[in-house]
């Protein structure tokens, strides 16, 4: 077990330095640069800049040089925001991003888990099919469509909350209701049909047997079955949630990372876009870690080497 | 059963969402404001800044939202008129300046401080240019400080030439007289050696660097001659024409006449910084915790990407005038996300060209709030005059009548259409004059004013002038064609976007129904296209358009000043360039104007260029906020703009916003130039007293 677990350790990091060069790739073959503008720049001006930021060295060495920066695990300054650190943007800007996705999470995984559990128990009831059908709607509707349909209901018509930016609790409603909805309906329609075939299986069956009440029977032995293929869909879910979502940060013009990140590429502020991707991609394979790491516990029959 | 329930479920879900649209559009259209409007009480402005800003230090962001903020947190020897955007006193009382308008001498305001109470003096100007001007620095603006003295040659690491005996080469050495601008060599103002230095010729500049230099040398025997033996001395922020004289008085020497330097001055660029914040914090001076600023507005709170939270500056030499408390501004970067808002009442007002086109025909029923005035920008095509046919002016010229420009601007909605190369409605002073010069420079070549305005479209005489040309356009049935018009030597070139491509082929139906030529379109990235139109590699017609910088005709004129200028049409002619120069030597404002109209009819009647539209400013503002006016830049100084809470008072038509009267505000701006005016009668007088004695 402590061997599967280093030996994944490991291999992140040159999965992240992998990462980080194909991004730096793409970013150097993506047409126009940070100091480019609507108005050419007078070529006196370009070369200072192309100067300063050893643009006229050789492509390999400017490449060396970036790799060196973040094997330090320094990315150095923003581009843009040339006073500021890409280590200091990022902390600044994760709580926004892990807040919205933590409640997000919260709210998916408790009326998803609820409905898809109540569901399960009493299929083919009329609950059933209410609340299967508000999933499958939860999973058409995209977030963007979404999003702007909740504003113009609740903003612009009723006027009871925020249209966007970040604020007290009014302002997180929307924003957490659209993020979570998706996986609501994931999730319901996962724990549904792992419960299903859970409550039908042999162990369950000799659990009722040995005179255990339908609670144990279901909280103990059914759920802990039941919820395995959630946990493989919840875990990465989790990292992308917290680590900020492009769309609903956009729409409600939520100061999160995904913003960030986007806002970064546009602006071809390299550092900057080179350190949300690292960061990233470190997050998720340590999730995808704990996920596999939790099987071992949710289901008996699963044994590391 | 299933399938039923879903839509019965879909179409209740419908029903909801299409009444909650009928009932919000009935409740607008009772409403005579735009979504909630209630004015805040405590006179704070909730405004937007667009992306999130790229620094508070002024001499870097470019970006016109970021400008919106730095102008309320840092001032300048000059401020913008809230209407005209004409320079009005700030840090600097008044001013003078020299009779071939290549110096300035700025007398500042003794009771001007930072807002940690240091006081501003000229050597803070001094430092202020010189830092952003250093190459080190890398400010993408500072093309704009290039008619200061020296300015190009210290940012682009130029060094000056010395010969073995001491002396240094200077320009006109080298080239012919006719190349270097003349100005002045007499000290204007109090004379001082550095002063002298300043009003000497202009010194000879080359590369600093070896590399660089040796390019040119290759290029260039006659240089290469001049300088060897020479010593070469780079020009270092010292050098720089610019001056503390005193305490209190600043002097600007410029290597050209230029009477618009005054209104660039107002530019952010321009604006004082704190010497020893800098000196002290580095980069990191603009962090909310160690900057010092010198505007109305302080900087209170910044949360990234969040609000920037500015308070009044009880510091401030103008503070008594003040009337916000403070400026709230929303980093947003969707259109959609700012008008939400806007609605929702948690935005007072957005910028110049937020309302999305889908929205427009509906905002504008909201009188007292939606303004679509000109704004300082052009859209046009160029012709590329190096090459056949386009280097015939009877083809340009007829390219130009074919295309109806009123019916170009009903359908893009926010333009107005123009045939002049400086936009309509922007400089209503330099319009006035240039009916006047275009009148009798018509009447020369027996033609009227309505005959020149009505080049707005022409379809019959285009195609006379193509004919004469020598590519008859004949009528087959209901449509015409020039079999002779080398098609195949003509394509519009545009860069790549939904708009361009939308008005290109506008305007290839345009020529194809009235001259029944079809222009090829092509499409580019932008930054090749800039490339290959700056090169004149494009056959033809390419698509262009400018903003100006500051407000003067000059800003777009300029386009077509010298061999090497920035109109990327070929197009050059001494004759254009001696009016303008002899125009920007004039200091009445009226000949001037009177040189700049003939200088722009002369290069329209050659028609390198095919001026299409202006655009408009297309804004909002909830009636209840006051002085922010609809100024060609959407640019406002903030210590003009307060909250009206008294609903009876509130704008009810923002069209007649420019010529309502705001007594409060216009007393504001009375009172600050009235040490300016007082400046120009004493020197007038001055110049009369020294005038007399001579004439008798």
């Amino acid at each position: 077990m402590l061997g599967f677990i280093l030996r994944r350790l490991l291999i992140i990091i040159p999965m992240a330095l992998l990462v980080v060069s194909v991004t730096w790739i793409l970013i150097r073959a993506a047409p126009g640069s940070f100091y480019s503008e609507e108005r050419a720049l007078p070529p006196a001006i370009e070369a200072n800049i192309r100067e300063k930021y050893g643009l006229d060295k050789p492509f390999y060495q400017q490449y060396m040089m970036m790799l060196g920066n973040v094997l330090k695990g320094d990315f150095g300054d923003s581009l843009r925001y040339q006073e500021q650190s890409v280590n200091e943007i990022i902390a600044r800007h994760l709580p926004y991003s892990a807040t919205i996705g933590a409640l997000a999470y919260l709210l998916a995984l408790f009326v998803g888990l609820t409905a898809g559990i109540i569901a399960a128990l009493r299929q083919n009831s009329a609950f059933d099919y209410g609340s299967m059908a508000f999933a499958m709607l939860g999973l058409s509707v995209p977030n963007f469509v979404l999003g702007p349909i909740l504003v113009i209901v609740f903003s612009l018509w009723l006027f009871w909350l925020p249209p966007a930016r970040w604020g007290g609790i009014s302002n997180l409603i929307m924003p957490v209701f659209t993020l979570a909805a998706i996986y609501m309906a994931y999730i319901a329609r996962l724990t549904r049909a792992g419960m299903l075939e859970v409550m039908r299986s042999d162990y369950i069956r000799t659990a009722r047997a040995k005179g255990l009440d339908e609670k144990t029977v279901l909280l103990k032995h059914g759920l802990r079955g039941g919820i395995v293929p959630v946990v493989s869909f919840t875990g990465p879910a989790l990292a992308s949630l917290l680590a900020g979502t492009v769309v609903v940060e956009k729409v409600f013009a939520i100061p999160g990372l995904g913003n960030i990140f986007i806002q970064s590429v546009l602006n071809r502020d390299e550092p900057l876009t080179l350190g949300i991707v690292a960061f990233l991609s470190i997050l998720i394979m340590i999730f995808n870690l704990a996920v596999d790491i939790s099987y071992g516990f949710l289901d008996p029959r699963i044994r590391y080497e | 059963m299933r399938a039923a329930n879903w839509s019965v479920f879909r179409v209740g879900l419908a029903m909801v969402m299409v009444s909650a649209f009928l009932t919000s559009c009935a409740t607008e259209a009772t409403s005579r404001f735009y979504g909630k409007t209630e004015a805040p009480d405590d006179q704070v402005l909730r405004y937007v800044s667009g992306s999130e800003p790229e620094s508070f230090d002024p001499a870097i962001p470019t970006g016109q939202p970021e400008a919106r903020l730095l102008m309320a947190i840092h001032d300048g020897l000059v401020e913008y008129h809230p209407k005209t955007m004409k320079p009005i006193p700030a840090i600097a009382e008044s001013w003078e300046i020299s009779p071939d308008v290549s110096e300035y001498i700025f007398y500042l305001r003794k009771n001007a401080t930072f807002s940690n109470g240091d006081p501003i003096k000229a050597q803070d100007f001094v430092y202020s240019f010189q830092r952003a001007l250093e190459p080190e620095f890398l400010a993408k603006n500072a093309y704009l400080a290039y008619y200061i003295k020296y300015a190009e040659a210290f940012n682009s690491k130029h060094a000056f030439v010395r010969r073995p005996d001491g002396t240094f080469i200077l320009k006109r050495e080298l080239a012919g007289s006719g190349q270097v601008p003349e100005v002045s060599t007499e000290v204007y103002g109090p004379d001082t050696e550095f002063g002298r230095y300043l009003s000497s010729p202009e010194r000879l500049t080359v590369p600093a660097d070896e590399k660089g230099r040796a390019a040119l040398f290759e290029k260039d025997e006659k240089l290469k001659a001049l300088t060897a033996n020479a010593e070469f001395v780079p020009v270092v922020g010292s050098d720089l024409g610019v001056e503390a004289i005193d305490d209190y008085t600043l002097r600007i020497k410029l290597r050209q006449s230029a009477p618009f330097f005054i209104d660039l001055l107002s530019h952010q660029f321009f604006k004082v910084v704190h010497r020893g914040a800098i000196e002290k914090h580095g980069k990191q001076w603009v962090r909310p915790e160690n900057i010092v600023t010198s505007g109305a507005f302080k900087v209170k709170e910044h949360h990234p990407y969040d609000r920037i939270v500015l308070e009044k500056d009880p510091r401030y030499w103008d503070a008594e005038s003040v009337r916000l408390n403070g400026i709230e501004f929303y980093p947003l970067e969707e259109a959609t996300t700012m008008m939400n808002l806007y609605k929702a009442g948690s935005l007072h007002a957005v910028y110049n060209a937020v309302p999305p086109a889908a929205w427009i025909e509906t905002l504008r029923e909201f009188k007292a709030e939606y303004m679509d005035h000109p704004a300082v920008t052009l859209q046009y095509y160029t012709f590329n005059v190096t090459r056949p046919p386009m280097d015939n002016e009877k083809v340009r010229r007829a390219f130009a009548l074919a295309i109806d420009r009123e019916a170009l601007a009903t359908w893009r909605k926010t333009t107005k259409p123009t045939i002049d190369f400086t936009p309509i409605g922007i400089f209503p002073d330099y319009e006035e004059v240039r009916d006047r010069v275009y009148t009798k420079e018509l009447a020369k070549q027996g033609r009227t004013l309505d005959e020149w305005k009505a080049k707005m479209f022409d379809p019959e005489r285009a195609r006379a002038l193509l004919a004469e040309a020598g590519y008859p356009v004949t009528r087959s049935g209901n449509s015409w064609s020039s079999p002779d018009f080398p098609i195949s030597e003509v394509e519009l070139l545009y860069n790549t976007s939904e708009s361009n491509k939308a008005i290109a082929e506008f305007i290839q139906a345009q020529w194809r129904q009235n001259l029944g030529l079809t222009v090829p379109l092509k499409n580019m990235e932008w930054k090749t296209f800039l490339n290959v139109r700056k090169e004149l590699d494009y056959r033809g017609i390419g698509r262009a358009g400018w903003v100006g910088d500051y407000m003067d005709p000059f800003t777009f004129l300029k386009l077509f000043y010298t061999k090497d200028n920035d109109s990327s049409t070929g197009w050059y002619d001494p004759k254009f360039d001696s009016i303008v120069n002899e125009a920007n030597r004039e200091l009445d404002p009226e000949k001037r104007f009177e040189l700049l109209a003939l200088a722009e009819f002369y290069v329209m009647d050659k028609q390198p260029v095919l001026p299409l539209m202006t655009d408009s400013t297309n804004w909002m503002k909830k009636p209840f906020v006051k002085g922010m006016y609809p100024n060609p830049q959407t640019l406002h100084p903030w210590k003009f703009v307060y909250i009206e809470t008294d609903a009876d008072k509130w704008d009810q038509n923002a069209a007649s916003l420019m010529k309502d009267r705001d007594e409060s505000v216009l007393s504001h701006v009375e009172r600050l130039m009235s040490t300016q005016t007082a400046r120009e009668a004493t020197s007038a007088e001055s110049v009369a007293a020294a005038q007399q004695p001579s004439n008798e």
